[in-house]
């Protein structure tokens, strides 16, 4: 087996792995296809009886609507990334321990938050569709998308920087409200909006959904923001799952087992 | 009675130096950890000031040592899952590490635990399932291949968790409080399954609240004071709870014609 298709089967294996655990919990599932809808109408009848507001063109009810499938989407995703690193960083390490490469194993774990994402997704934009038809379907389901694609990353990270599944979920869950709030162009912000995670991700849904467009400017601004929370996000995780990656103390091994795979100060 | 083969191989000699004295595949210098927090209410624990320790193939050492004294600190040093403060740890080989906690995914079956395992040891997907196998036969789990990790009773999770560590035939095994849970029948074929290995030359290193078996080991280090020493046997005296139940079942054990004098490790509030 040469070394690149070592590195796939890794990748596969590591994949499956962390999509069987994923999938194998029937209430998680259930809340995942359950509450993407059930968000999507709260948002919409919570906010049917607001009065129109002059500087926003949107009608609140599908203000609303927007605003629930993007906020199922992307908190759904972070609580995933959140979890998935959490509940399983003592394994994480290790299995890194045994000689499963760090960087693969963060890629792995990222490409299943992201394929549970987009079934939330899905959902989210099926249930938009009974009050909105979006202009440009496709372009409204990679808008969501990179939105569960960027909260997926800052759950990871939160999952890194703080694993503690209280913790990391009452910092995802106020960050994920507030930015639902401050990136939907409803509310005046002082240009706060523009550092919360969803700043570009939301403008670029409604204009998919609404106009049928994909403004560049706020696809380079999404697709930036996500490239430099994955670097942040693999930094922490890396340190999170690596082994003896601090300090002085060295280990050396003169064979091919674990130690020699750790990175670090492992030698 | 989990059956139990030898996998007698001949690497006990290529494991020898010309001197026939065995080869050191296990050097620790110096090893420093101390616990802390940039948080100005914690306090900073040292955990370990300066420990040595040696491990020549086919060795068998115990570590004993008090509850907090830095066992499972040691061998997380050892393995490379934690990094020291300071000091050297150089392994020749292979590496096996069974942690005291059960550290495998939970919603995967055990067969699929391997299978990931496996590829992290970088195995064919053939000497995986021929280790595995012959791993759950020996351990007696193999009905349970299909079960996931979260449904199997606390000694099988941990059969699993030290199979786990034999799955890539490692040349030096780190076992923390490898036999909590364990059966009787299990418990004793753990010590067959040890003997095998030494004989093999894989030195195993062996971390416990107490050693109530010394014949079994070459050596017994107590950890005390950040330092590892070697121990007299003092610790039996502070026995906890549940001595009797050892002594009744290092009776039977006798009795059975089991080798020497037997017993049991009591887990502990660690």
């Amino acid at each position: 087996m040469t070394t690149a298709d070592r590195a796939v089967a890794r990748f596969g294996v590591g994949l499956r792995s962390t999509l069987l655990a994923a999938l194998r919990s029937p209430t998680a599932l259930a809340l995942l296809v359950a509450l993407p809808p059930l968000v999507v109408v709260g948002y919409a009848e919570a906010m049917a009886g607001f009065p129109r507001l002059p500087f926003v063109e949107t009608v609140p009810k599908t203000a609303g609507r927007l605003n629930g499938a993007l906020f199922a989407t992307a908190f759904l995703a972070g609580l995933l990334g959140l979890f998935q690193v959490v509940s399983a960083a003592r394994a994480d390490r290790r299995l890194v321990v045994a000689g499963y490469p760090r960087a693969t194993l963060f890629v792995a774990r990222l490409t299943s938050v992201l394929v549970v994402v987009a079934v939330a997704a899905a959902l989210s934009l099926a249930t938009l569709w009974f009050g909105v038809a979006p202009e440009a379907p496709l372009a409204a389901f990679g808008s969501l998308l990179l939105a569960g694609l960027t909260y997926g990353l800052v759950g990871v990270l939160v999952g890194s920087v703080l694993p503690r599944e209280l913790e990391g979920s009452l910092v995802l869950v106020t960050l994920a409200d507030m930015d639902a709030i401050l990136s939907s162009g409803l509310v005046e912000t002082k240009g706060l909006a523009s550092f919360t995670p969803l700043h570009a991700a939301n403008p670029l849904f409604r204009a998919a959904v609404l106009d049928g467009t994909l403004p560049s400017d706020e696809l380079r601004a999404g697709l930036a923001t996500v490239a430099g929370l994955a670097v942040l996000t693999a930094v922490a995780y890396l340190r999170l799952v690596g082994t003896a990656g601090s300090g002085d103390g060295t280990v050396e091994s003169a064979g091919d087992g674990p130690a020699a795979d750790t990175g670090g100060d492992v030698r | 009675m989990p059956n139990i083969e030898n996998r007698g191989d001949g690497l006990e000699s290529e494991r020898r130096s010309t001197d026939g004295e065995s080869e050191v595949v296990l050097q620790a210098d110096g090893l420093a950890k101390a616990y802390g927090s940039s948080l100005p209410f914690r306090e900073r624990v040292e955990v370990l000031t300066g420990t040595d320790l040696t491990v020549r193939a086919g060795e068998l050492v115990g570590v004993v040592g008090a509850n907090g004294s830095g066992k499972s600190t040691l061998l997380r040093i050892l393995v490379g899952d934690l990094a020291a403060d300071d000091g050297t740890v150089r392994v020749s080989g292979r590496v096996g590490w069974c942690p005291q906690e059960t550290r495998l995914y939970d919603r995967l079956t055990v067969r699929e635990t391997f299978a990931l395992f496996g590829e992290a040891y970088g195995l064919d997907d053939e000497v995986v399932a021929e280790a595995r196998d012959r791993l759950a036969d020996r351990l007696d789990f193999e009905r349970y291949l299909d079960r996931r990790i979260d449904r199997l009773s606390g000694g099988n999770r941990q059969k699993v968790n030290l199979a786990v560590a034999l799955l890539h035939d490692p040349d030096v095994l780190v076992l923390d409080e490898p036999y909590t849970g364990f059966d009787w029948e299990t418990y004793l074929a753990f010590w067959e399954l040890t003997d095998d290995l030494r004989d093999r030359g894989t030195a195993i290193v062996i971390v416990s609240h107490f050693v109530e078996e010394r014949e079994r080991f070459d050596r017994v280090l107590e950890l005390a004071d950040g330092e590892l020493h070697a121990d007299d046997g003092a610790e039996t005296d502070a026995r906890p709870e549940g001595t009797e139940v050892a002594a009744s079942r290092r009776e039977a054990a006798t009795d059975g014609g089991t080798r020497g004098t037997t017993g049991v490790r009591f887990d502990d509030d660690r």
